[in-house]
């Protein structure tokens, strides 16, 4: 056999993607003195699974507490077979688990696509580039005529999620160890972001979800603020949310 | 006017730079190992979870190589597979190289991807003159990318093939021959093959060329009966610590690094295991001396 035919024979084995016709492991492989050579690529196919699986778990713990052991086993069975890896680092291969779960809805659990999104997200962020933080005094200099026309940068550790339920009540019980509680569905916009090495998440109200978008879009300051223009005082509305972004770190200089 | 190809040559600094005794500096052992600074003469990380631009490990990563040498030891170059070599993880990889300025680069002779799925595994190649070609040429582009010889390390097998026209230590020293890289000898990698496989383990230790060992890994094993299992979650067993002890009266010191990847225990253990590598190479080398 061709180094080609031999990879191509066993990964096809050991994923289960491409089951190897009767009698070809034995002619490809040496039964050996312990083990027979078809339970040798059986435990190769073993852990495969087994290392895969925990890479998602290790990403998606509140997911796995959630379904429990061989609920998630399953899972991450069916996912994988549909979505191998294809990234050298074994921590992205759960980069379409929410998507998977969004076509593939358990019926008494529909939130659980949003909370491996939430997961996810958190993942990515902990890993984002870094940032220098912009402070307050990075706006002093810019005159009033000039600060509508500015551009922010965002921090690469922000992320702004848009979710069909509220998955924050479940997440932080899941991840104290407590039941996931109630479905709760309800469209809701999160921030997720890092500060130093600490990932955090918060639920966004509409206008800033907006503004966001808009600035990370590469919108001029005074268009990214525009949503707030039907609050009662614009001026302050924006201003709040302004601090508040610069205070979370959420401006890179 | 046309430039004409520049054949780049690997610079060949020793592969074996005196390192001393080292461990595999794991996630959970972050906190521990930045504010206690455990009596270790360097650390081995695993390249793929360091290639983040950002995030807390490269951050330790970053500080811990301030103070001591960092050996970078990859698990996703899939040297033996078919596929072509990825050029993203090249890309990553040599930016990390960059980064850190590591003391060795290493990775496995395996194969480990296939049109571009990745089974995360270091799957055991056919000792064939094909397979021979094929990793040589690698193993040349990717030391020419890096500027710098790369190492491989012996991988602990449970399938042998049929097609196999050379031992694994005779495919390692032509590898070497062929293209100057440097090895990694894992121990218990060679004692746990030698069991799966049924080959005698001093014939590889006789077989392999001492002169290009740049390190050594040691770690323990779970044994099943019928086989045994790479899991790197015990103790160094015995008969790995007397394999290790013939290595080094055929190799004298080299480099080594004990590893715990499972069941993770308290840091100072994975320390004490550290010492005792450096203890028995001591003591083997003393008695080597006083028998000559």
């Amino acid at each position: 056999m061709t180094l080609a035919e031999t990879q191509a024979l066993l990964h096809g084995a050991l994923t289960g993607t491409a089951p190897a016709p009767p009698g070809a492991l034995q002619a490809c492989l040496l039964d050996t003195p312990g083990l027979p050579a078809v339970e040798g690529v059986g435990l190769y196919a073993g852990m495969y699974l087994a290392r895969l699986t925990e890479a998602l778990r290790e990403v998606f713990p509140a997911l796995a507490r959630q379904l429990g052991e061989e609920r998630f086993a399953a899972l991450a069975g069916d996912y994988l077979a549909r979505h191998p890896s294809r990234h050298h680092d074994v921590g992205l291969v759960g980069r379409q688990l929410a998507g998977f779960l969004r076509r593939n809805p358990a019926p008494e659990r529909p939130d659980l696509g949003d909370l491996a999104a939430l997961e996810w997200a958190r993942h990515r962020v902990f890993f984002a580039r870094p940032a220098t933080a912009a402070g307050p005094e990075a706006f002093a200099t810019v005159s009033p005529a000039a600060f509508a026309a500015s551009r922010l940068r965002l921090s690469p550790a922000l992320l702004v999620l848009r979710l069909r339920h509220d998955v924050a009540p479940a997440w932080r019980a899941l991840s104290t160890g407590e039941a996931g509680g109630p479905v709760i569905p309800a469209p809701t916009v999160m921030a997720v972001w890092r500060s130093g090495f600490e990932v955090f998440h918060s639920t966004l109200g509409v206008e800033e979800a907006h503004a966001l978008r808009l600035a990370r879009a590469g919108a001029s300051l005074g268009e990214a603020l525009e949503p707030f223009a039907s609050r009662p005082d614009p001026a302050a509305a924006a201003r709040a949310a302004l601090a508040g972004w610069i205070g979370e770190g959420w401006i890179a200089a | 006017m046309r430039q004409p190809a520049r054949l780049v040559v690997p610079p060949r600094p020793s592969p074996r730079p005196a390192l001393g005794h080292g461990i595999g500096l794991r996630t959970v052992h972050f906190a521990r190992f930045l504010a206690e600074r455990p009596k270790v003469d360097w650390v081995e990380v695993v390249s793929e979870n360091f290639m983040a631009p950002g995030g807390r490990p490269i951050a330790v990563l970053e500080q811990v190589r301030r103070d001591l040498p960092v050996v970078l030891h990859g698990v996703s170059l899939a040297i033996g597979s078919v596929d072509p070599l990825s050029e993203r993880y090249l890309v990553e990889l040599s930016r990390l190289v960059r980064r850190i300025e590591p003391a060795l680069v290493s990775d496995h002779l395996c194969w480990g991807t296939h049109r571009g799925q990745y089974v995360h595994d270091l799957l055991p190649l056919p000792y064939t003159e094909e397979a021979l070609a094929h990793v040589a040429s690698r193993v040349h582009a990717v030391q020419e990318r890096l500027g710098r010889p790369l190492l491989l390390e012996n991988p602990s097998a449970y399938v042998a093939y049929r097609d196999s026209t050379m031992t694994e230590w005779e495919f390692l020293a032509a590898l070497v021959r062929r293209t100057g890289c440097g090895l990694l000898l894992d121990v218990n990698n060679v004692y746990v093959s030698g069991h799966n496989l049924g080959f005698d383990p001093l014939d590889y230790l006789t077989g392999v060329p001492a002169e290009a060992v740049g390190y050594l890994h040691l770690a323990g094993h779970s044994d099943h009966g019928r086989y045994l299992l790479d899991t790197h979650d015990h103790t160094v067993p015995d008969a790995v610590w007397a394999l290790h002890r013939e290595v080094v009266r055929r190799a004298g010191p080299v480099p080594t690094l004990v590893e715990w990847d499972d069941a993770i225990p308290p840091l100072e253990e994975v320390v004490a295991e550290r010492d005792r590598a450096a203890a028995l190479e001591a003591e083997t080398l003393d008695s080597a001396r006083l028998a000559s």
